[in-house]
């Protein structure tokens, strides 16, 4: 039906409308884990900030976001034994990052299982925000077991205990086209290499050959859960559901009882599939941006004129000061000899750094970088 | 008694019940007869099932399949015998009887000249003789004449002529759901011959399951319905197949741009039965895969199968088959490449819904008074979705086991029924990843519901009709057991002119989660039980008809809907968490609404429409108007015939109906509990609207004249009838929603249209 009205109707006016109030957000979550806890604190937005596509940065969640961040609050924990905690604002002078962002110090092994903590804020212009969590029973996972993950042979069977007073657990797995992420009741889950993705457009598989892949199981509370559960109906806007008194968000709490690390791999049988070394040069090698490829025909095409999925990682030269990966996602495509591969920034398939556009020729794969130009020469290993 | 035990005992009080319900005149007159029909050889052959009955008055009576017929008990003095049978020509007789003598009387029927639709009802004379006999209160009979004048979107569809009728508000261009008397659209019982079918629609509301060809009338009660009925709040549509007796195959051809209709159909037994088959599919799915090199995932079809029989004991046997999905299955890695170039590793998305039905009514004169009637039926909805080849499931599916049955006897005075309904169905919800061994929530449900019902119609005197009725409800599950009482009042004040009045409580045991949106996908049926609650509501109707000679009518009828409880999805409910899938509240509606029609055989013909109204829904004393709530609906609907073609038209003025505004975004951040940070960019920001004020503000008024040209061609034998229809002639600009933005520093706010001009055209061929 929706395809219906996409093809069918059409926009027949566009007016600007007057701003209306902001309201007050918040974002909340006490973790078992975490070396501290932070609230995020913004408004909703009324169409007085464009949002940008972001470069986000973990640092400042929400002035990289184009959130509208609510600077010098007072935000308090107070905690079951009675304690009140206050908040800090991340904010930096000198980079003017961390608006907005609270941050107790609050170490997660220092939560108290089962107890109830009250977060209550207090804007500059004196409007108040309050909600309470209680923190679920169960052991923190707070180092992750690093597996070797074949997806065409493996899958991973997770259990975990118990926890008193969770409301669910929520699993999620990290992809390179968005998490995997989903609630349920019980204490186990299978995990099979073809699983698919159905929070990702395209419905791609969870296990992406080349990308390690972290998976984790958090006992949630009942805040958590309602919050990441439901969504406003598009045309409505009801359907959240709200436990913030004063404003709106979520204030609630879990605790990591998985943290599985996987290095996922897959059967390397197709001629573009291998370990690829840069050959050239000694002036060549000393300027090459990457190093060495490792890949994997992810999917085969499903038509003749399409290619194949390819994805792997790359060994990247970081420069004197660069930051990012050294070690980095790659996705592309493989058709007839033909190769293209984009080298993302991370592990996110949202940020391209390079393009490499070249031809497979035997054990060879030579071809261009679209972005800083020159040629690239690479051989199977 | 449990009520297992009950239902039973419901069923042997049937059996029981007394022959005669009513007294009996002591010198009541007696026509008998043979009713013949004229075949297509000119040779006259014996017509079973052909009704005869004496005008203004509830005597009638069937043919049985010698074609003869008594009726034992015809009042005397100067009447009129009038002889139906769809497909041929009414037939009226002019009678004088005389207490205790017996009037013979033969009759041939000739076949009806109207080729494309030769076995339909003709409505005219139904109303005509409803008006005399009934109270007839809030009910509409569509002439299938009339619904093949009216302008089609893509294919003729009964349900979009249905909207058009007094009292129904259509909620937009994309959805054919039926707003009846301020009642959602999921308070309607749907019925293919009497039997329920629980989601009558395809591709989410903009086309019925019902097939044009297939569709031999259609009756619609809008409130105060009697006793037989239940289980719906707010009206009942019935659609009954077409039957064809005569002799041979007759085949009938649709094409449109939507589709393509087969039908197939014919008398047999010496025109004792009549059988018919018919099939739809839509073909944008193959036309996409022939003109181009991508792929189109959907396509519905539908089968239909219907076939009744007159024994030569008086005895009538019906069958009804249907069967209708809908298939939205894409492999998503087959897509042609576009600007996303790698598409080989996409997933499979499958997602399918549909009806299936079959029922059996076996129906047995028992003398010329008493006719006792057995159904037996089996009706389900299911619908599946797949996404990614088993990462994320969800189902539903209602199944039901059907057994109703009654006992009528008519008398002079009185004619009375008492039947009984016994239904176990099993409901089932359900959602999980197979992949991942997870269930996110599955439930089941085995409710039984019984009914008992008794109704009566009373001729008071030549003015006042009289028709009262109870009926019993019970429900396992719930233990609720419930007595709902219906009357109707009809006076004459006039031969031509009638003021009615009628009454009735009405409960609903199957609710639907498909909630209050602009569009309506299909409903997810969950039946009361210990957490769900029983909709109750009251139905109080009161109006005036006056006939103006045999083809013109105006009715007019102020009605008040009082609903005790009603249930409405609660869009936040958990799916881990039972009882919270509704949200119970209160509500009235109330109104005016009229109907003025004008059906000839020949020349201009159609109607004009008007509702008013007014709907409220009351909770934790906050009250709203639910989204359909429209206050004025104008139809104009005009068919004439012009030289060798068809004009058709139909024009709508209505006001808006209520929305609630978006008053700004929050943007929903997600916590990752591998770097314990807030947010990692991926997934990407998601705003969220926030809604103001529940439907606080209304969308702007809508119009829309639609036109159709038809045109009869007659070649080799076969009747051809193209036509060209176009929705939205002058493109009115008409608001199906509006999409705000708060996400740039400019906010704005969109409309997106209802059908923009909408051209279609088709052919039908019957042979």
């Amino acid at each position: 039906m929706s395809l219906v009205v996409l093809v069918v109707a059409c926009e027949i006016e566009k007016v600007e409308i007057p701003r209306p109030d902001r309201a007050l957000a918040l974002h909340g979550v006490l973790s078992a884990s975490a070396y501290s806890q932070v609230v995020l604190l913004e408004r909703t937005r009324n169409g007085s900030v464009s949002v940008r596509a972001p470069s986000f940065d973990l640092e400042d969640p929400l002035g990289s976001d184009s959130g509208i961040a609510e600077p010098d609050a007072i935000v308090t924990l107070t905690t079951p034994s009675g304690a009140t905690l206050v908040a800090k604002e991340d904010i930096t002078e000198l980079f003017g990052t961390g608006s907005g962002v609270y941050r107790f110090s609050l170490s997660g092994s220092a939560l108290e299982r089962n107890g109830t903590y009250r977060l209550s804020v207090l804007t500059r212009a004196g409007e108040q925000l309050a909600a309470e969590t209680i923190v679920p029973g169960g052991v923190a996972a707070v180092t992750a077991e690093p597996r070797t993950f074949d997806r065409a042979t493996d899958e991973i069977v997770l259990e975990w205990p118990e926890s008193r007073s969770a409301r669910s657990y929520l699993v999620r797995i990290e992809t390179p086209f968005g998490p995997r992420s989903f609630f349920t009741d019980g204490t186990r889950v299978r995990l099979g290499g073809d699983l698919r993705n159905s929070d990702a457009d395209g419905l791609p598989r969870v296990f992406i050959p080349g990308f390690p892949q972290a998976v984790t199981v958090s006992a949630v509370d009942s805040n958590y859960y309602d919050w990441f559960r439901s969504h406003n109906d598009a045309l409505s806007g009801t359907g959240l559901l709200n436990r913030v008194r004063g404003g709106l968000g979520v204030f609630g709490s879990l605790v990591r009882l998985r943290l599985l690390d996987l290095n996922v791999v897959a059967p390397q049988r197709e001629a573009a599939a291998g370990t690829f070394r840069f050959v050239g040069t000694p002036a060549e090698v000393s300027s090459t941006r990457y190093l060495s490829l490792e890949l994997y025909v992810e999917s085969a095409a499903a038509r003749g004129d399409q290619p194949d999925a390819l994805t792997g990682r790359a060994v990247k030269r970081l420069s004197l000061g660069e930051a990012g990966c050294g070690l980095c996602g790659v996705l592309g495509s493989a058709s007839n000899g033909h190769v293209e591969l984009q080298f993302l920034s991370a592990w996110s398939a949202r940020d391209t750094a390079e393009t490499f556009v070249g031809e497979l020729r035997g054990d060879t794969l030579i071809g261009t970088y679209r972005g800083a130009g020159g040629v690239g020469r690479f051989v199977r290993q | 008694m449990s009520l297992r035990r009950a239902c039973w005992s419901i069923a042997a009080l049937i059996a029981f019940a007394p022959a005669r319900l009513v007294s009996q005149d002591a010198r009541p007159a007696v026509v008998a007869g043979r009713v013949l029909v004229r075949a297509d050889t000119a040779a006259t052959v014996p017509a079973s099932g052909v009704t005869v009955g004496v005008v203004g008055t509830s005597i009638v009576a069937t043919t049985a399949a010698d074609g003869r017929f008594v009726l034992a008990s015809a009042p005397t003095g100067a009447r009129t015998l009038r002889i139906r049978l769809p497909g041929y020509r009414t037939t009226d007789r002019a009678l004088r009887l005389v207490g205790g003598d017996t009037v013979r009387v033969d009759v041939v029927l000739e076949r009806s000249v109207q080729l494309l639709s030769p076995v339909r009802t003709d409505a005219r004379r139904i109303e005509a003789e409803l008006f005399q006999t009934r109270p007839n209160i809030s009910t509409v009979v569509i002439e299938a004449q009339a619904m093949a004048g009216v302008p089609r979107v893509g294919e003729a569809d009964v349900v979009r002529v249905v909207q058009l009728m007094p009292g129904v508000v259509a909620r937009n261009d994309f959805n054919t759901g039926l707003t009846v008397r301020g009642g959602e659209a999921d308070q309607n019982l749907v019925l293919l011959d009497g039997f329920t079918l629980y989601n009558p629609f395809h591709l989410g509301g903009l086309f019925s399951t019902f097939m044009d060809a297939t569709v031999g009338g259609i009756e619609l009660l809008t409130g105060a319905f009697p006793a037989r009925y239940g289980g719906r709040l707010s009206s009942v549509l019935d659609v009954r197949s077409a039957e064809d007796f005569r002799p041979g195959v007759h085949t009938t051809a649709d094409l449109s741009a939507l589709g393509a209709t087969a039908r197939f159909a014919g008398g047999f037994g010496g025109g004792s039965g009549a059988w018919s088959i018919a099939g739809r599919r839509t073909y944008a799915d193959a036309m996409q895969s022939i003109f181009t090199d991508d792929v189109f995932p959907y396509h519905f079809h539908d089968l239909q199968g219907h076939a009744t029989y007159a024994l030569a004991n008086g005895t009538r046997i019906s069958v009804t088959a249907y069967q209708g999905r809908d298939v939205l299955d894409a492999d998503l890695a087959s897509f042609e490449a576009d600007s996303i170039r790698v598409k080989s590793n996409r997933g499979r998305w499958a997602f399918d819904w549909g009806n299936q039905l079959l029922g059996v009514v076996v129906a047995k004169d028992l003398g010329a008074r008493t006719t006792i009637e057995q159904r037996l039926s089996t009706s389900g909805f299911t619908t599946r979705l797949d996404l990614g080849s088993g990462a994320s499931t969800q189902r539903s599916e209602v199944r039901d086991i059907r057994a109703a049955g009654s006992l009528r006897v008519r008398g002079d005075v009185h004619d009375g029924a008492i039947g009984y309904e016994l239904v176990a169905q099993r409901i089932r919800y359900a959602s999980g990843s197979p992949q991942t061994e997870t269930t996110l929530f599955d439930l089941t449900q085995r409710p039984v519901t019984a009914a008992l019902w008794l109704d009566d119609l009373w001729q008071l005197s030549p003015r006042w009709l009289l028709e009262g009725g109870l009926r019993a409800e019970a429900l396992s599950g719930r233990s609720w057991a419930a007595l709902s009482p219906r009357v109707s009042l009809k006076y004459f004040v006039s031969p031509q002119l009638a003021l009615t009045a009628g009454a009735g409580r009405v409960t609903q045991t199957m609710q639907s989660l498909a909630g209050d949106g602009a569009l309506r996908y299909f409903d997810v049926w969950l039946a009361s039980d210990s957490f769900i609650p029983v909709s109750t509501a009251w139905h109080w109707v009161a109006g005036a008809e006056r006939r103006m000679g045999d083809a013109g009518s105006v009715r007019i009828e102020g009605f008040v809907k009082r609903y005790d409880r009603v249930l409405e999805a609660d869009p936040s409910e958990d799916p881990q968490v039972r009882g919270d899938e509704f949200l119970s509240a209160t509500g009235l509606a109330y109104g005016v609404d009229m109907i003025a029609r004008w059906q000839r055989r020949s020349g201009a013909s159609g109607w004009i429409t008007y509702t008013y109204g007014v709907s409220r829904r009351a909770r934790d004393g906050r009250t709203w108007a639910p989204g359909s709530d429209r206050r004025h609906d104008l139809n104009l609907v005009a068919t004439r015939p012009l030289a060798k073609y068809r004009l058709g038209a139909r024009f709508n003025f209505a006001t808006g109906t209520p929305y609630t505004p978006i008053v700004g975004g929050v943007t929903r951040r997600v916590y990752d509990p591998s770097l314990d940070r807030w947010g990692t960019g991926d997934p990407e920001i998601l705003i969220e609207s926030l809604g103001g004020a529940h439907n606080s503000k209304r969308f702007p008024v809508t119009h829309r004249l639609d036109l159709d040209v038809s045109r009869e061609l007659v070649v080799r034998g076969a009747t051809v009838a193209p036509y060209i229809s176009v929705a939205n002639v002058y493109n009115a600009r008409n608001v199906f929603v509006y999409l705000y933005k708060y996400s740039t520093d400019v906010p704005t706010r969109r409309a997106i249209s209802q059908f923009p001009i909408l051209p279609s055209a088709g052919v039908r061929v019957a042979f």
